[in-house]
């Protein structure tokens, strides 16, 4: 009995609770679960089974080990003042490491602070007796003489770059419709990058050791009809090395630049010129002006000096590798650039849209003009530095109007006519040169849009481009037939071309639950070779097929798929001739095709098998091959091979399981098997045997693995929360 | 012991009753004066698009749409307009409901691209949005709502691991680009599109910055220059070398050494060498393709700044 009242009484009392308040309890729980910010922390560890050279370049999971995974995505809200506080991980137990905090209150103030960390990891297995990698000092390894062994011990030499990112941001609301904007990076990179000696093909390692900062300051303006962007822009490039000083090891004589022996074109010590410190400050106005709900008017005005003042660190050498006495210490260059553009947006009726737009784009280098080698007896100068500058003012035109069945057709015609600077001096253009480029392009496209099924678009384009005269090259050989070699080939960026373009688009979404989309398109440029510059690029084409179909199931089960072939084709014409020949017509004339193909395949499938258990698994499949066809006017000798066509395959398949532990608690595992292979032989000679450097001196050994397969294993546990 | 037991019973009746009744009369009070559920005003259409009907609609206030405290936010009809015929008609008849006056699904074909983006643009018109008029998307009828989910507080576009799904939806060729083995990090969420390119504004091919290599400087400072020893294409237009996207080849460049270089430089000597890989080391001084190909030798080819008195200084080799 008194158990009887003990329960009836808890029973009761229970009842009349859940009654009066557990629903509104429940209501309550599911709408904040609905409106309120949503965080979550994820805890785990997973493991690759072998090393990953290729697929793990950037990813932070290179080597066959375990690895924690850390993420969190906490994001909380005062409802009171409107105030955020976010706090963000991503990868954090990786080298791939983010994290971020965040205070803002929305409408007044708020500021920010990130660190990131991008690794990028050369692939390639490198074996070499270089010494003092990461230094401004190396030591090649020599050779082997009767009488002396300059040989250095060999080892693995691991090369990567790390960039260290901190990102902090404040903004502030002034009054009303103004805002301040800081932001302020500061990016150290540090590490080793794959690098030459310079006069022969011999192994060096460039040191990374800099900081580039960025400041960005704007104050805007967002009223109803006005809206202002103006501020300053500074950036800063700081290198703690200057300056590489390489050679071969001779009897371990100690790394010496400054009293280098042999020429000057091979000392015994080589001063490699590394990237000086520069900077650039630029002020900036954006405007806009909407002078009615559909005609806005927009101005953008730009001014930057960028500057490189540092004293150049090979000056004060000596022996062979002293400079030419009349040289400078300092460059004290600068790049003036200008920017000024105005466009005009306009719909004047329902149907009718207009898009212009005026542009002015001046990089003038102001760098003075010094001679930096020459002859320190006769003080002729024979090369000086090489400013260059560009003048460019284009405009864009552009109007479309709506047809009956939401139908859009769309022209428009774009204008570029560029000013070019050439080498002041005739002995130093080692390409043909020209002084304009104009180009003209016209667009069409008919497209339908916002259609609730059937959506696409085709669309045309028709470039050509155009220059004024040559400004040619030297020619430093004196030729019996009076012709030229250096002026003989049009480069392949201002050389004169039609380029047609096609692309048709369309999505369809008969239903719901099915949408389906599909993109062709195709390119060809034609370069129109004068008579007199035979060599360059012929023609090119670009083209690509994709589709891509989702389809749901059910609201639980849903699959994606896509797939696409693309191809880059470029068609060259080269000569070649003899070292100092004397005759202009080259001994060989080389006619190469030159094929990139990529396919790709990709499907997802998303499911939800009990009201705990959702999985997914995601198959991409991409192959890409190269190939190099080349016919020759004259017989190959036996040294020279064909090269080989490349491919490369990467097949990946990830699935995951996530099962509900609670309401706020999730479990998940993830398995990836990846496979990648290739037959690059961009590190072999032609017998398959890896690479190596030099002919009797180096020897440092280079290869990639052409076979990586690996497998990995993950799980971790997702606290959510609000 | 009935008695307690009635007592009790009567104690909980009491309780019940009690506690049902505000609630049964704030009901009734709600009916006539329904109440905002996230956004201030809201319900003029949460009283019928509530937790039960349209569950995601209310996920708006995880946004920052949904800081009610910044009075600058929205209401429903700030960004959906009044719908006077919607709010009147609907759920009432056999006939379909009238659509809001400016809708962002396909189902509302009534609202053009303009209209669609003018309600965001009303607020967001400033900052980086400043050119989205004469922006490519703008011109070719895309909307905010093709790529932002402004209902939901992890909108894809906007964090970088998600944001190339996005914009693949659209740009094949790119994605097709991003498989090949040389690539710019952003399949593996290092970088995201927005890192370079500023889809809201109009520079050339809606970059951050004025040009190719101002926004490649940005993160590639030391190619800035200027140097001695400037290699005229790279001072243009990073892009005339390399495709930023990616390529087959290592470095993201277009084409493989020797060829590359031989669609400017065609001249005597080794520079116009027929491609191909040395037979052994020995042969090693045609290393022209093999390795990084030509720039085995001319090592600094974005610029160099040698003083070393050699009549082939300018050749990027020191």
């Amino acid at each position: 009995m008194k158990n009887f009242n003990t329960t009836f009484r808890l029973t009761a009392i229970a009842a009349a609770m859940l009654a009066a308040y557990g629903s509104a309890f429940a209501e309550d729980d599911d709408l904040e679960a609905l409106t309120k910010p949503d965080s979550s922390i994820s805890v785990g560890a997973g493991y690759w089974t072998n090393d990953r050279q290729q697929q793990g370049i950037f990813d932070g999971m290179r080597d066959d080990h375990g690895y924690a995974l850390i993420d969190a995505d906490v994001v909380k809200r005062d409802d009171a003042t409107g105030t955020w506080f976010k706090f963000e991980t991503d990868n954090l137990g990786l080298e791939s490491r983010k994290i971020s905090a965040e205070v803002q209150q929305q409408g007044n103030m708020g500021g920010f602070i990130s660190y990131s960390r991008i690794p990028r990891v050369n692939p390639l297995k490198i074996s070499s007796g270089i010494q003092g990698v990461g230094s401004e000092n190396l030591r090649i390894s020599g050779a082997r003489t009767s009488t002396t062994d300059s040989r250095l011990p060999f080892h693995d030499v691991d090369l990567a770059t790390y960039r260290d990112l901190v990102h902090v941001g404040f903004n502030k609301n002034l009054l009303k419709d103004f805002d301040l904007k800081l932001s302020f990076k500061n990016e150290e990179k540090n590490g080793s990058r794959h690098w030459g000696l310079g006069s022969a093909a011999l192994f060096t390692a460039e040191p990374i050791d800099s900081t580039t900062q960025q400041l960005d300051v704007t104050l805007e303006y967002t009223g109803e009809k006005l809206q202002l962007a103006g501020g300053y822009a500074g950036s800063w490039y700081r290198n703690k090395n200057d300056m590489v000083c390489a050679g071969v090891n001779v009897n371990n004589n100690p790394v010496n630049c400054l009293t280098a022996t042999g020429s000057a074109s091979s000392p015994s010590w080589t001063p490699l010129s590394l990237p000086l410190d520069n900077q650039a400050h630029q002020f900036f106005v954006n405007a806009g002006y909407s002078f009615t709900p559909s005609t806005r008017a927009t101005l953008k005005l730009s001014r930057s000096v960028a500057t490189q003042d540092e004293t150049i660190p090979s000056i004060r050498l000596g022996g062979v590798n002293a400079p030419f006495s009349g040289a400078p210490s300092k460059l004290d260059g600068e790049i003036v650039s200008t920017l000024a553009e105005l466009g005009l947006s306009s719909r004047p009726t329902s149907k009718l849209s207009l898009n212009a737009n005026l542009r002015y784009y001046d990089v003038d280098d102001n760098t003075p003009l010094f001679g930096f080698v020459g002859n320190n007896t006769t003080r002729a100068v024979t090369v000086h530095n090489t400013p260059h500058s560009y003048e460019t003012k284009s405009g864009k035109f552009e109007a479309s109007y709506l047809l009956p069945e939401r139908f859009k057709l769309i022209g428009g015609i774009d204008i570029k006519d560029q000013d070019r600077s050439a080498p002041k001096f005739v002995d130093e253009r080692y390409v043909p040169f020209v002084e304009s480029v104009d180009e003209t392009t016209y667009r069409l496209q008919l497209r339908r849009s916002m259609s609730e099924t059937l959506n696409g678009s085709v669309a045309i384009l028709h470039s050509v481009r155009d220059g004024s005269s040559w400004v040619a090259p030297h020619e430093p050989n004196t030729l019996r037939d009076g012709g030229s070699i250096y002026d003989r080939i049009n480069p392949l960026h201002i050389a004169d071309r039609t380029r047609n373009k096609w692309r048709l688009s369309l999505d369809w979404a008969p239903v719901e639950a099915f949408s389906l989309n599909f993109n062709i398109e195709d390119a060809r440029d034609d370069y129109q070779r004068e008579d007199g510059r035979p060599f360059g690029l012929k023609d090119g084409r670009a083209s690509l097929v994709s589709v891509d179909a989702r389809y749901a199931f059910s609201d639980n089960w849903q699959i994606t798929g896509w797939a696409s072939h693309d191809v880059t084709r470029a068609k060259q014409l080269s000569g070649r001739w003899a070292r100092n020949t004397t005759s202009s017509v080259p001994n060989m004339l080389k006619d190469a095709d030159l094929n990139d193909t990529g396919d790709s395949v990709g499907f997802g499938l998303r499911g939800t098998l009990t009201a705990k258990l959702k999985i997914g698994a995601d198959v991409q499949w991409t192959r890409t091959q190269s190939s190099y066809d080349e016919d020759t006017s004259a017989a190959r000798t036996a040294s020279e091979i064909p090269l080989a066509d490349i491919e490369s395959r990467l097949t990946r398949l990830s699935m995951f399981a996530k099962y509900a532990l609670r309401k706020n608690a999730d479990l998940q595992f993830d398995v990836i098997h990846e496979r990648w292979k290739t037959d690059d032989w961009s590190w072999s000679f032609a017998n398959g045997s890896d690479f190596t450097y030099g002919t009797t001196t180096d020897g440092t050994v280079v290869s990639n693995k052409p076979k990586q397969t690996a497998n990995f294993i993950g799980a971790r546990y997702i606290y959510k929360f609000q | 012991m009935k008695l307690l037991g009635k007592a009790l019973r009567t104690c909980a009746f009491a309780v019940l009753a009690g506690s049902l009744f505000p609630a049964l009369t704030a009901t009734a009070a709600e009916k006539e004066a329904p109440k905002d559920i996230v956004l201030t005003g809201d319900a003029k259409c949460t009283s019928c698009h509530d937790e039960n009907d349209s569950p995601e609609a209310l996920r708006i206030g995880k946004t920052k749409h949904g800081t009610v405290a910044d009075k600058r936010t929205p209401g429903c009809t700030n960004c959906h307009g009044e719908s006077e015929k919607h709010v009147k008609e609907a759920g009432r008849g056999s006939g379909p409901t009238p659509l809001v006056d400016v809708g962002f699904t396909k189902k509302n074909t009534a609202t053009s691209a303009e209209a669609q983006n003018a309600a965001c643009l009303s607020c967001h018109q400033g900052s980086t949005r400043i050119f989205w008029q004469n922006s490519t998307h703008a011109r070719r009828d895309v909307t905010c709502a093709s790529c932002h989910t402004v209902h939901d507080g992890h909108d894809k576009v906007r964090e970088a691991k998600s944001q190339p799904e996005v914009c693949s939806n659209c740009h094949k060729e790119q994605r097709a680009q991003f498989a090949r083995p040389s690539h710019h990090p952003v399949p593996e969420g290092q970088m995201s599109c927005s890192s370079c390119h500023n889809v809201h504004g109009d520079n050339p091919s809606q970059l951050q910055k004025a040009s190719v290599n101002d926004t490649c400087y940005s993160c590639h400072m030391e190619k800035r220059g200027p140097f001695v020893h400037n290699h005229q294409p790279v001072a243009e237009d990073c892009a005339i070398c390399h495709n930023p996207h990616g390529t087959n080849v290592a470095n993201l460049l277009k084409a493989r050494a020797p060829y590359l270089c031989q669609e400017c430089h065609s001249h005597d000597s080794h520079p116009s060498s027929l491609a191909g890989l040395p037979t052994d080391r020995a042969a090693n001084s045609n290393a022209y393709t093999v390795g990084r190909g030509c720039v085995n030798c001319h090592t600094n080819i974005h610029g160099s700044n040698s003083t070393v008195n050699s009549a082939t200084a300018g050749r990027f080799r020191r």
